[in-house]
């Protein structure tokens, strides 16, 4: 094996220290804002570590807003947007992998393309369509624009999951009478289990994160996600910086554990069905 | 028990030519009706005059976009725009491939970066945003604050004094939360490297240089080009980071096309002429999208 020069050692770890302060930084700024005082908060003589650490700001947060409510339309937006992402994904993903078929090639560019449309770009047809649908300031129509949003990237992840399963064995489970739908269920899906629990947990993520869409068509305070409730933290003339770290806090720190199981996953599959694609 | 007439050969054969179509309904439906028709929409609005509550007045050809490009705050946001892609991408796939081969020595810690350099990628961006507003704030923000204690600054700086700093920190945030997407891309394709290459060029007595332009680049160039082209794609349709820290102010000199038509649409009330903003920003993504594609095809060719 290569062996390192001490000099290439030293700035290896000079490099890799610099990098990971950088990253907590934020985080170590937001963990300890969130246990300070108020009178710390604005005081003259400021401290980096709050003087006196007030952890009941943690419990606080949750009254001083609806902030369990804003949780709760997070948990629904982001389960139904991953769950409606799925259930539409997978057979599409699974013809998209296994069958032939005419404009195949139209359907995958199209798949591909629609990442170039960000929600952002689209928000006036999108809040004109969800005023008409009488969507608008709904979480079902949350659900179903991050569910479509998220197509892209599940059918992409699901398709090339299914690309390195052998159809074999599906194959061989339709000779003994499976239908087509039967193997799917039975075969391909407990096999590519791994997959889709990436996938899954990616559209969770992304759908959990997003702001744009929720900011633009929510109007009902307790309609509202928590990236969008955390605002109320945030008032024109008075911004509560405690509290809204903490509720921050909790909105963040399941997401990175969730990341970090799919991590391994996520990244092969992104590559990968872009290559192969 | 009667057994049920079977239909036509030819009824079951085209029912069988449109089995994929019909696995592909649910997905194709979904977004069909969720992007494809806000797309017909904003380019409708784009060429029509729109009412206060939004409605369709009726045809105005190319008044939108006349409008939009008469203000030189669009110009200013056009110029924003490309500085904000290129700083953010570049920076960031540059900081991300250089941490990918870091990340790919051996060394103890190795997973607990690995690990660290995940937060930025899971955290919402909104969330981000505001921590690095604050982190930024002059009066008590927490850059400032350690500076102090630290000795290096005797005095609170205001580090947006100007909508360049503004714009600048901006960028800042937006490499902060773009390296981990492309480390991991890189670090994908970086571990399915053999490493009997390296061996081999080692034989050969390859320097760190050689190695790293004749081995290293041409076999991770697949995972850099999805980042890469992803990454400009979404940098460039980037709302929350400059939404959050400055509005697009002072003056609209710090916003980007996402922001500027964000503003036109929800504050100004001004719907037709933000859908011929959105116009002009699908142009400019699917010029980028043929030169990608022109080059690829180049590449190939030259391959052959």
């Amino acid at each position: 094996m290569r062996k390192r020069k001490p000099w290439q050692t030293t700035l290896l770890y000079l490099f890799v220290f610099v990098v990971a302060i950088v990253i907590i930084y934020p985080y170590f700024v937001m963990f300890t804002t969130a246990a300070k005082t108020d009178a710390e908060m604005y005081s003259a003589n400021m401290t980096i570590l709050p003087l006196e650490w007030q952890w009941s700001n943690f419990i606080n947060a949750w009254k001083a807003a609806p902030v369990f409510r804003y949780f709760l339309n997070s948990l629904l937006v982001a389960g139904g947007a991953t769950l409606v992402a799925i259930i539409c994904g997978i057979p599409a993903a699974y013809a998209m992998a296994r069958m032939r078929f005419k404009g195949k090639g139209f359907f995958l560019g199209a798949v591909i393309m629609s990442q170039m449309f960000s929600p952002v770009v689209l928000l006036v047809g999108i809040y004109r369509l969800m005023t008409d649908m009488h969507l608008a300031n709904s979480l079902v129509g949350l659900i179903l624009l991050n569910a479509a949003f998220n197509q892209a990237f599940a059918i992409w992840l699901l398709r090339g999951t299914f690309l390195t399963i052998s159809s074999e064995m599906e194959q061989a489970a339709k000779i003994d009478g499976c239908g087509t739908i039967q193997a799917l269920i039975r075969v391909l899906l407990p096999v590519s289990a791994p997959g889709i629990v990436t996938a899954l947990i990616f559209v969770f993520i992304n759908a959990w994160n997003e702001y744009t869409i929720a900011l633009t068509l929510i109007s009902d305070d307790i309609m509202k996600p928590i990236t969008v409730g955390i605002n109320v933290f945030y008032g024109y003339n008075f911004i509560q910086w405690q509290y809204l770290f903490a509720t921050s806090l909790f909105a963040t720190i399941p997401v990175i554990i969730l990341f970090l199981c799919i991590e391994k996953h996520l990244v092969a599959g992104l590559t990968s069905g872009g290559v192969k694609g | 028990m009667a057994k049920q007439p079977k239909p036509p050969v030819t009824i079951r054969r085209r029912l069988r030519g449109a089995e994929p179509y019909l696995w592909m309904l649910p997905s194709m439906l979904l977004m069909a009706v969720m992007i494809l028709i806000p797309i017909f929409t904003v380019f409708r609005y784009s060429v029509s005059e729109i009412s206060r509550s939004g409605r369709i007045k009726g045809f105005n050809g190319l008044e939108n976009f006349k409008d939009v490009v008469s203000s030189p705050n669009f110009w200013h946001t056009l110029t924003n725009t490309l500085v904000w892609t290129v700083v953010v991408v570049g920076f960031s796939t540059v900081i991300g491939f250089v941490l990918a081969l870091v990340l790919n020595q051996k060394f103890p810690g190795r997973k607990l970066i690995r690990a660290l350099v995940i937060f930025p990628w899971a955290t919402s961006l909104i969330i981000q945003a505001v921590i690095w507003k604050y982190i930024i704030n002059a009066d008590y923000g927490s850059l400032n604050v350690i500076l102090t204690k630290l000795g290096l600054i005797d005095h609170f700086i205001n580090w947006t004094s100007t909508a360049e700093a503004f714009f600048a920190w901006e960028c800042w945030v937006g490499i902060f939360v773009t390296v981990p997407f492309v480390t991991f891309c890189v670090l994908s394709g970086l571990q399915s490297i053999d490493s009997s290459y390296y061996e081999a060029a080692e034989i050969d007595g390859a320097t760190f240089w050689n190695k790293m332009f004749k081995v290293t680049l041409p076999l991770v160039r697949p995972s850099l080009t999805v980042s890469t082209v992803l990454n400009i794609i979404y940098v460039f349709n980037s709302f929350p980071i400059i939404w959050t820290i400055s509005k697009g102010d002072p003056a609209d000199k710090t916003h980007t096309l996402v922001t500027y038509l964000y503003k036109l649409s929800f504050t100004n009330n001004r719907a037709g002429q933000a859908a011929a903003v959105s116009v002009i920003g699908f142009v400019i993504l699917a010029i980028c999208a043929s030169i990608y594609m022109i080059m690829s095809l180049r590449g190939e060719e030259a391959d052959q």
